[in-house]
């Protein structure tokens, strides 16, 4: 079984099952690779095993750590990537947004929009406040260039992956 | 049977608050004898704290102006379910001076201090002026609120760069900018003055003198309504990263062996609560420059998210001392050399945040254990399947680690956070682990600058590891064949 994993940046891992055997009824070992380039790297096995309600995994079936139990999570976190998990299917129609598209990263309201449509812009100035978690965050051109639309107003309420503006 | 019967009257108790603190104060009214009243909103449907309460009462609205902060609605519940006091935490309504006025009128109680205390000390202004009086030392700086940029510029100029633009109404670390010369402090009024508005409801800024390095101590008050006063000895809060901290230890390595100066502290913030006639819970927050001068920062009139740390070296509870405290009943402390402190304690604030750019990341919590050693507390409000929205501070938790001596503490801090396993949400915790595992760190030999210098986000490896994203799809298999 194939298992897509594509983070915020539409950066992808491809993890393979490519072996599971059930030991008995308490652990189970799995057999991983990575795919890159259509050709399997990084194989190794993955002992799991049931111990009072939680799950423990080893690589070796000797020496054991606890891992959080999760209820089939649809993202799994590698220090500053979540990934969402594709099991089986990779998704169509995720391109990643060009660098004149202001995305918003996370939920949050707009304070002020610092710029016109119409106006040159650098790189690094100022386009938008934007208010999450109670902080105010500068979003800034990532480019030289014009500002082509807005497609947002100061007081607006965004949600995460909305576009807000876009500069070329 | 009800525990109160021997010890007084019931009551009826509100808290008007979320997340951890709100479980906390839960527990304290649960443990007391008092009912428990919680509140939840429209955002928080499922909010964890409600776990810990006796009845649950909803205020409808999704923004906390409409919840949280709106307190005519608050009133009214306060009236429709005969409370009899009503405990804030921390933020939030928690030093609103109006609001504990409010209440007082109606006879309700406050669990915090008296309104008059929260009105002057709210205020840097006022508070600066009154602990000068009191021969408490400050910081260089403006008395007032300035009336625009060109003031500001003025006054910086007297006193000399790097000055600090702050709200007169800030707090928490909110509404406070450096500025290294003229142009920062042009560029950065306006912003300032504009997030303080919408934070606190007040855009009037102060100007004052930056300490270099500096180290932020705070001393743990707590006073009855009789006039006692006592204080808990200090803390240190000095890892912290855009003026809010991340990690708080009791006691101060920097004061370390120096009992003398240790007293010196911890008696002037009683002297400056003495001078307010302080009869709660309370912190009196100090900067303390390389020389080991201190001055009189800010003094929060209310319970701080770093509580527990004094919690635990001095075995005592806060919240239970606020409340009694509040309901005017008897702390049982029979004077201040009673207060002992054995060991140090460490916190770790959890939050909802990326560790690289310690940005907050809202999502959602899909997995969710613990493993613990000995001597671990963890106040938070996380579950398996939390949402953690952009609506409110990104902390989640607090770790906090108790060791006979400092060394014993870090080692239990490394310990549980290698076995504190939150699922499908950034969180800061391998910056954490970055700095408990740094020799600066270790030896305690750092002041305000540290993340700035040390730049620990900068030494979290982000490069993928196969192996624990292998262990992690593992466990997904194995809960899909039903393991």
């Amino acid at each position: 079984m194939r298992t897509y994993l594509i983070d915020a940046n539409k950066d992808e891992v491809i993890v393979d099952l490519t072996k599971t055997i059930v030991h008995n009824s308490d652990l189970v070992e799995f057999e991983f690779s990575t795919c890159v380039d259509n050709s399997l790297v990084n194989k190794e096995n993955i002992f799991v095993r049931r111990l009072a309600n939680n799950y423990f995994s080893s690589l070796d079936g000797k020496s054991w750590r606890k891992l959080a139990r999760q209820n089939l999570p649809k993202k799994i976190l590698n220090v500053d990537r979540v990934f969402d998990l594709y099991r089986g299917y990779k998704p169509s129609g995720l391109s990643a947004g060009s660098e004149g598209e202001l995305l918003t990263q996370m939920p949050g309201k707009i304070v002020k929009i610092a710029v016109k449509k119409g106006e040159e812009v650098k790189k690094g100035q100022t386009l938008i406040i934007l208010e999450a978690m109670k902080m105010e965050n500068e979003i800034k051109s990532g480019m030289d260039g014009v500002v082509k639309e807005i497609h947002v107003k100061e007081g607006d309420a965004l949600d995460s992956g909305v576009l807000m503006m876009e500069v070329e | 049977m009800n525990i109160r019967l021997k010890n007084g009257k019931q009551r009826r108790v509100l808290i008007i608050n979320r997340g951890e603190i709100a479980s906390r104060i839960a527990r304290a009214c649960r443990e007391l004898g008092h009912v428990a009243v919680g509140v939840w909103t429209d955002n928080e449907p499922n909010a964890a704290h409600l776990e810990f309460c006796d009845e649950w009462i909803h205020l409808d609205g999704k923004t906390n102006a409409e919840t949280y902060l709106n307190v005519e609605k608050i009133l009214k519940v306060i009236e429709e379910n005969k409370i009899d006091g009503v405990h804030p935490g921390y933020g939030f309504l928690s030093e609103n001076g109006a609001f504990a006025k409010a209440l007082t009128d109606k006879g309700v109680t406050f669990i915090g201090p008296h309104p008059e205390a929260i009105r002057v000390m709210g205020d840097k202004a006022t508070s600066k002026a009154l602990a000068k009086e009191a021969g408490v030392p400050v910081v260089p700086g403006t008395a007032k609120a300035v009336v625009d940029v060109k003031e500001a510029l003025e006054v910086a100029k007297d006193i000399g760069y790097p000055v600090l633009l702050k709200a007169v109404a800030g707090g928490g670390g909110r509404g406070m900018r450096a500025c290294n010369n003229e142009q920062e402090v042009k560029d950065q009024f306006e912003a300032v003055g504009r997030e303080s508005l919408a934070a606190f409801g007040n855009g009037d800024l102060l100007v004052e003198k930056l300490i270099v390095n500096p180290h932020h101590i705070e001393v743990q008050i707590l006073a009855d309504k009789s006039g006692n006063v006592y204080h808990f000895f200090e803390r240190e809060c000095s890892i912290q990263r855009r003026h809010q901290k991340i990690i708080e230890e009791a006691p101060s390595p920097f004061i370390g062996d120096d009992e003398a100066l240790r007293k010196n502290i911890c008696e002037t913030a009683v002297k400056l609560a003495k001078a307010v006639d302080y009869d709660s819970a309370g912190t009196v927050e100090f900067i303390m420059g390389e020389d080991k001068s201190f001055y009189f920062l800010e003094m929060n009139t209310r319970i701080q998210v770093e509580h527990p740390i004094t919690e635990e070296i001095t075995g005592m509870d806060l919240i239970v001392c606020m409340i009694q405290s509040a309901f005017g009943e008897d702390l049982q402390i029979p004077n201040q050399e009673w207060i002992t402190r054995t060991g140090h304690a460490i916190e770790c604030r959890i939050c909802a945040e990326d560790p690289i750019t310690m940005l907050p990341s809202p999502g959602s919590v899909t997995g969710f254990e613990t493993n613990f050693p000995q001597g671990i507390r963890f106040d938070h409000c996380l579950y398996r399947g939390l949402e953690v929205t952009p609506d409110f501070d990104p902390m989640v938790g607090k770790l906090i680690a108790k060791g006979l001596v400092r060394d014993v503490a870090i080692r239990k801090m490394r310990t549980a956070l290698d076995g504190l396993y939150i699922e499908g949400l950034k969180t800061n915790i391998p910056l954490h682990k970055v700095i408990f595992d740094d020799n600066v760190f270790k030896e305690g030999v750092y002041s305000t600058s540290y993340i700035g210098d040390f730049k620990p986000q900068e030494k979290v490896s982000t490069e993928l590891d196969y192996l624990s994203l292998y262990k992690k799809l593992a466990t997904v298999e194995a809960r899909r064949m039903g393991l």
